[in-house]
């Protein structure tokens, strides 16, 4: 009977398509690679909704986390307390040259970035800001680590 | 009527979504994206590491010679290093295609080493950069900016005065 069930469930795991549902963390960022993340969903255009994605408002629904931004100083603890509310297995991703290395914030006193030194990063998508379509290519890359880590 | 009429043009045009990732993105003609590094242009001036802005593009000196390096992930792909170099030796192409897994980020860097030969008229250690051809008449021909790469900037002044140099 529990072999059966296991089975089941086996099965079930691999049918459903699993689709990650996104969330965006604004940490100090200008907001140019916020607009270009909200084109990238909202826009029919774009629309990164085809890969099964969908942006969501609380963190505890998401799977994958866009972080854009250098990581001010005034917003580093609202940030990884958001950020740890985020369920495993979670894939992070970092757009914009800002969270990767600080891009034109780079050394600045008050930005914490790298945001690599904080918490786990999985995908960087350089740009500043990076277009839609670079956008979408991430997103692609970062469904795929979430899919290996399930 | 007019529903009609939309009606009609989206039957024809199809939807507005672009096909990427699924198939090629358009991208414009002049995009600002990866950086290409022309070495044998280099004159070594470091006018791109003065104007850029983030610190993208750094010399070092090293006992090689003048290690040229660029690092796409502060890129802000401004194109100021374009704008000022005086040879062309650094420009921007089209290529966007830049996201990368984490552990691959200094894999996005150009590094190139302009290195020291010593000077074939004197034998001092001169850097082994392209001489700076801008408004020479006559422009140089290969040979000679083979030649001048291998002078110390004093022995290449002074074949630039024996040249004749408007």
């Amino acid at each position: 009977m529990t072999t059966l069930l296991q089975t089941l469930s086996n099965q079930a795991r691999n049918m459903a398509a699993r689709s990650p549902w996104i969330y965006r963390i604004n940490a100090g960022s200008c907001n140019g690679c916020d607009v270009e993340c909200a084109t990238t969903a909202l826009i029919p255009r774009y629309d990164v909704e085809r890969l099964g994605c969908q942006y969501c408002g609380s963190p505890r629904h998401a799977d994958i986390v866009l972080i854009t931004g250098p990581l001010t100083a005034r917003v580093k603890d609202a940030v990884m307390r958001v950020y740890a509310e985020v369920p495993e297995p979670k894939v992070t991703v970092a757009v914009g040259v800002c969270p990767i290395s600080g891009g034109i914030f780079r050394d600045g006193y008050a930005v914490h970035a790298p945001i690599d030194q904080h918490l786990p990063v999985d995908v960087n998508i350089p740009g500043c800001p990076p277009r839609p379509q670079a956008i979408i290519e991430g997103i692609a890359q970062a469904i795929a680590i979430w899919r290996e880590r399930l | 009527m007019n529903y009609v009429r939309t009606l009609i043009r989206n039957l024809i045009r199809g939807p507005s979504t672009e096909v990427y990732p699924f198939g090629p993105a358009w991208t414009p003609v002049h995009f600002r994206g990866r950086v290409e590094f022309k070495l044998s242009s280099c004159t070594a001036c470091r006018a791109c590491e003065q104007v850029c802005a983030p610190g993208a593009i750094r010399f070092d000196k090293t006992p090689e010679g003048l290690r040229f390096m660029l690092w796409h992930n502060t890129c802000v792909f401004c194109g100021l290093c374009e704008y000022y170099c005086p040879t062309d030796a650094i420009h921007q192409t089209d290529d966007w295609h830049m996201a990368h897994a984490t552990a691959h980020q200094y894999e996005m860097a150009i590094r190139e080493l302009i290195s020291y030969v010593s000077c074939t008229a004197c034998g001092a250690k001169a850097l082994a950069s392209a001489p700076n051809p801008a408004g020479v008449v006559p422009p140089f021909t290969a040979e000679e900016i083979e030649i001048q790469r291998n002078l110390c900037p004093g022995c290449r002044k002074t074949a630039l005065a024996e040249r004749g140099v408007k």
